[in-house]
């Protein structure tokens, strides 16, 4: 508002800086960990500066796109691809969320991972993610998004297997990655689709197509191939369960990658092409509506019995997408985005959180911490600070967020709305199980330090019991719980809505704030409800968890083994069907049907060539008296074709 | 300034054999120094190319035989579609001498038939008559034959011996094929046998196109004629794999581009859809075979059956996105599958077995290795920024009008593929560092690094700026679509 408008080139600045520090540190600063640390926190520095700026020219635009020319990047005949940058409300705050967490992450890294043998190369790749991230986010075609969304998904794949020694961490990054492609495939084939139907892969001109003009086929076989890729990136079910085992990262890059920014590029994706999304049939978005919310269930369910810290809270990301996917699929646009925004500041602190908590530990079990509150408050405080914005309490900003959801539910789908009430009940219990568990009770003695190469720790921090985290990680901690109080408060304005649906077309504007006391009064009473369960349970002791447990009885087991939906995914499909079915019925095929009849073939000649070579020995002449058959049977075959051909080659 | 092209190799080749006894590990020099010469003599010709300009350019022509009415001359010439195999035939020729640096099994034989089998594939590319090409695409069999079966491992006359059946097989059918078309439009000259080519023979047409088109097939290969392949490949020493996969390969997707969809355009307009049933079997058949393998180097066979399926689907697709997408895989495949076997080499040169559930934790040992294994990974699983992203793309592009259910199955075998790829890499580079590789030393010698980093940059160069290929490929594609347009 007081600033000009940003110019294009300050835009691909943002772009540029984190691959310049990327090639800066491959380059450079390979064998100089600290100047690479530095040299990444200058870079989305700079990028974070030009964020607000481009921000701020957003908000001064309405939210309404920047008219920028597109840069031509190659073409074959009518396939043509070009670059540009798409600026407006939507992208204006993905940008500012990106670099802002990105920023503080790497503050947060350098304490975190100091002492690590990979140290530039964990600076080198989160450059690279940060710049892909961004690319993605800012893209003004599908092509140029979908081009950056595979390179997040390469930098997840060597972030999730940074410690590649491990081998669960080496098969958590593999999983990832092709769980993702099976996601992919759809937006792969939405992708081919919409080409083939339109000739374009501009996003304004397919939204603008699908809301007048694409027949209800089309859309529906492009919003739901680009709902598979969503799904595959922002976990939703069934495609859900790569994202607790990408846990084994480094947690700076679960604080990150898996829970506020690319975990959040399908929701994304799916508020990008919102037009198409709309456009399509009623079916569709409903099929979308309900898939959200089952994941949003489900994982939350998840998240209420497992021990460990990260994969709570890596439930409970997946449950919260559930959300986010939920609200798309019933048209609440603002609503889906506002939760994406708040949800990336308040989990990024909480996973942040988790590794301060296991930095003094050397433990993610939670049944190994307890008492954590005295001799880490400030930790404490601001795990604290973001579990009661996740669980939505007033007037903190998970609240008013969540309660635009929960509204957009009520008014279309009240079996949606009692699930979402559920999920926030479960959320308030789980965040609160954790809490008890880790920073109340007595210190259950952690775990020793992991030599080479846990969770970053110097020896000095291995001893001496617990102890709270250094400035560097203390400092973000604080930063991202001003967000994570005050975030929710521009919601009555209908200031965050105007802005985002100023990306939309002028007719599918319609965003109003208003809270309706049905759903404000439930969500709260589930909230605080959860509060008390886990109160009950965790700090009181009243009655015993393992009593509750009994009473579930064959259920509990079942969820405690996560459904056992890896087992049907790895051992009955991947293992199973596909390994040592399919794949091995085509290899023996191959080698006794496709092969045997070429042996055959083989041994006949083989038997010609060593009765030949019983009188010509040497590979050249063995290879002459081939030939020779070579050129007989060509005789021969070109007598079979033609009869007539001899007479007329000899006049 | 392509028959220089296509003497270097060959005056290489002569002084490599010419050279005294007790001189014969310099037999590798020479072979640097011709290979080199013939590259820059590519990259001239490739950089000179008018983008701008359709049909032959460079043409070199005379008389060569004449009998009658008939006359065989040697013409040579590129255009589009050649001019990018040519340059990836100066690129990789380069690589296999580099990575042949340590033979020293009688090295002055080996490098002049790797010199000659240069030669014999240039000749394929540039060739303009038919009888020249298949002249050409015949004596590219010596020189493999030799190659795989005195300096391979393994089964390797049984391997060597069985590519050459198949190739034999299918050339003896091409030869016929192209006798018929010679003989009905009165010349063998591929330009004139295009602008006017004949319509109906001795033998129907389809005749034809099937003899042509199974010889092309075979050497492709796709699925049931692929079986040869990964024989040949497994037991061929590194540089011929290298070779065999990054540009022998790619005669068969040149020929059925050049001569059987610009000659016979309205027999491959009727045969589409079996082309590309074939294409899309043969993309997902390749993929799950090698999701099986066990030895490293099979396994990368294996998934070249699986690209090489793109190439036909391409084909298939008929018009002129998705014959460029064909036209791309081809180099972009020989570029990655050539980094590929490369660095399978330099892995087997240290560990000396290729038996994945053998290994583990390389990475430890050998990063530059590892990192370039990843990166060739990565481009062959159709990553973006790498070179086979745009291939595949275009080629899926393409095909999607004409044929959506194979270009379903194709767009499938990327997620196979990323199963194979991050699976091996997984098995092989991952992992504890383990006491029995803990001798194993990194890639450092200058002729190691130099074979990576000139593949690695021209993977990623392709991917971060295709224009550098796709405005050559178009003006090479351009007329091949506009004959398959005027027939349709």
């Amino acid at each position: 508002m007081m600033l000009p408008d940003i110019p294009q080139a300050a835009v691909w600045a943002i772009y540029f800086a984190p691959i310049t520090s990327f090639l800066v540190i491959v380059a450079l600063l390979r064998d100089r960990p600290l100047q690479a640390g530095r040299f990444t926190i200058l870079a989305i520095g700079v990028a974070w500066l030009l964020s607000v700026w481009a921000l701020d020219t957003t908000i001064g635009h309405d939210g309404e796109a920047l008219a920028w020319g597109t840069h031509h990047w190659f073409s074959l005949f009518n396939f043509e691809v070009s670059f540009g940058i798409r600026l407006d409300g939507l992208s204006g705050v993905m940008i500012f969320v990106v670099t802002s967490i990105s920023l503080l992450v790497q503050v947060y890294s350098t304490g975190y991972m100091s002492g690590d043998g990979g140290y530039s190369r964990f600076f080198a790749l989160m450059s690279l993610f940060t710049a892909a991230m961004l690319g993605l986010v800012m893209a003004s075609s599908l092509l140029q998004l979908f081009i950056h969304w595979e390179l997040v998904g390469l930098t997840s794949y060597l972030l999730i297997g940074f410690w590649f020694h491990r081998p669960s961490a080496a098969a958590a990054a593999k999983k990832a990655f092709i769980v993702t492609r099976f996601g992919d495939f759809g937006f792969m084939l939405a992708l081919v689709l919409i080409w083939s139907k339109t000739g374009t892969f501009d996003i304004a001109e397919i939204n603008a197509l699908a809301q007048d003009g694409l027949s209800a086929a089309v859309l529906t076989g492009f919003v739901l191939g680009l709902f598979a890729g969503a799904a595959g990136k922002s976990a939703q079910f069934p495609l859900h369960f790569w994202l607790p085992d990408a846990m084994e990262g480094p947690t700076p890059v679960s604080s990150i990658v898996h829970s506020a920014t690319m975990v959040a590029a399908g929701v994304y994706l799916l508020a990008r092409m919102f037009p198409a999304v709309d456009a399509s049939p009623g079916e569709v978005q409903t099929t979308i509506a309900y898939i959200g919310g089952f994941t949003a269930i489900f994982a939350a369910t998840m998240g209420v019995v497992a021990t460990d810290i990260k994969r709570v809270l890596a439930y409970s990301t997946i449950s919260q997408l559930g959300y986010m996917v939920m609200a798309i699929g019933l048209g609440g646009y603002v609503a889906a985005i506002f939760h994406l925004f708040t949800h990336a500041f308040f989990k990024s602190l909480l996973f942040q959180g988790a590794g301060s908590v296991s930095h003094a530990t050397n433990t993610f079990e939670m049944p190994l911490m307890g008492g954590l509150r005295k001799v880490m408050p400030v930790t404490f405080i601001t795990f604290l600070i973001g579990s009661l914005s996740l669980a939505g309490v007033f007037p903190l900003a998970g609240f008013w967020s969540k309660d635009e959801i929960l509204l957009d539910a009520y008014n279309h789908d009240k079996i949606l709305w009692v699930v979402g009430t559920a999920v926030a009940f479960l959320t308030a219990l789980y965040m609160f199980r954790a809490i008890f568990m880790t920073f109340f009770g007595e210190y259950r003695g952690g775990a020793k330090p992991e030599h080479g190469g846990h969770d970053a720790h110097d020896d000095a921090h291995g001893h001496g019991g617990p102890h709270e985290s250094p400035r560097s990680m203390l400092i973000p901690l604080i930063a991202l719980s001003i967000p994570a109080i005050l975030f929710g408060l521009v919601a009555p304005s209908g200031f965050f809505g105007e802005l985002v649906e100023g990306a939309l077309p002028e007719a599918m504007r319609h965003f109003h704030f208003h809270a309706n006391v049905v759903v404000v009064v439930t969500s709260t009473v589930a909230a605080l409800g959860g509060i008390a369960v886990a109160a009950a349970i965790y700090y009181a002791g009243k009655p015993q968890s393992s009593v509750i447990r009994a009473k579930f009885g064959p259920l509990a087991p079942v969820v405690e083994r996560l459904y056992y939906v890896n087992e049907v995914a790895e051992d009955g499909i991947v293992r199973g069907a596909l390994y040592n079915g399919a794949a091995r019925g085509a290899a023996l095929f191959d080698k006794y049907v496709v092969d045997m009849a070429v042996n055959m073939v083989g041994t006949v000649t083989q038997f010609t060539g060593s009765i030949l070579r019983r009188t010509i020995t040497g590979q050249v002449q063995s290879y002459t008296s081939i030939f020779i058959l070579g050129v007989v049977g060509a005789a021969g075959a070109l007598l079979v074709l033609s009869g007539g051909l001899l007479d007329r080659l000899v006049p | 300034m392509l028959t220089t092209f296509l003497l270097l190799p060959l005056g290489g080749a002569v002084l490599s054999a010419l050279l005294p006894h007790d001189r014969a590990r310099e037999a590798r020099w020479i072979a640097l120094v011709f290979a080199m010469a013939a590259f820059l003599v590519s990259v001239v010709m490739f950089v000179m190319f008018d983008r701008t300009a359709e049909g032959y350019q460079f043409v070199d022509q005379f008389d060569w035989i004449a009998a009658g009415d008939f006359t065989i001359q040697y013409v040579v010439g590129v255009d589009g579609l050649s001019a990018p195999l040519v340059l990836l035939l100066g690129l990789l020729s380069v690589v296999a001498v580099l990575v042949s640096w340590n033979i020293d099994v009688k090295p002055k034989q080996y490098f002049a038939w790797l010199l000659i089998l240069e030669a014999a594939v240039a000749g394929v590319f540039i060739s303009l008559d038919l009888i020249q090409f298949f002249l050409f695409w015949e004596l590219e069999l010596i020189p493999m034959y030799l190659l795989i079966s005195q300096w391979g491992s393994g089964r390797r006359l049984y391997s060597a011996t069985k590519f050459l059946i198949y190739t034999l097989a299918g050339s003896a059918l091409m030869l016929a094929g192209f006798l018929v078309l010679g003989v009905e439009a009165g010349t063998f000259d591929m330009a004139q046998i295009a602008a006017d080519p004949p319509t109906e023979a001795i033998v129907p047409m389809a005749a034809v196109f099937w003899a042509i088109m199974l010889a092309f097939l075979v050497k492709l290969p796709v699925f049931p004629f692929h079986t040869w392949l990964p024989d040949a490949h497994t037991d061929a020493p590194t540089a011929v794999s290298v070779m065999l996969a990054g540009v022998l390969l790619k005669m068969g997707g040149y020929g059925i581009l050049r001569i059987v969809v610009s000659i016979m355009p309205e027999q491959a307009i009727e045969f589409r859809t079996v082309l590309a049933t074939l294409a899309g079997f043969s993309v997902i058949w390749g993929a799950i075979i090698t999701l099986r393998q066990t030895d490293l180097k099979r396994l990368v066979a294996y998934s070249s059956v699986s690209h090489m399926g793109y190439v036909l689907l391409g084909v298939a697709a008929l018009g002129p996105v998705g014959l460029s997408g064909a036209a791309l895989q081809m180099f972009t495949h020989g570029t990655i599958t050539g980094l590929l076997f490369v660095m399978v080499g330099m892995v087997y040169d240290r560990t000396h077995t290729r038996e994945i559930s053998q290994m583990s934790g390389l990475m430890h040992r050998m990063p530059v290795i590892g990192v370039a294994m990843l990166l060739a990974g990565l481009a062959s699983l159709g990553l973006p920024g790498m070179s086979g992203f745009v291939a595949e793309l275009t080629t899926f592009l393409g095909a999607f009008g004409p044929h959506p259910t194979a270009t379903i199955f194709a767009i499938f075998g990327v997620v196979l593929s990323a199963g194979y790829i991050l699976w091996m890499i997984q098995r092989v580079f991952h992992g504890p560092p383990t006491e029995q590789w803990a001798h194993l030393t990194d890639a450092r010698e200058w002729w190691e690094y130099a074979a990576i980093v000139s593949l690695v940059v021209a993977i990623i160069g392709v991917g971060i700026y295709p224009a550098i290929l796709t405005d050559v490929v178009e003006a090479g594609i351009a007329p091949i679509a506009a004959i398959v347009e005027a027939a349709s």
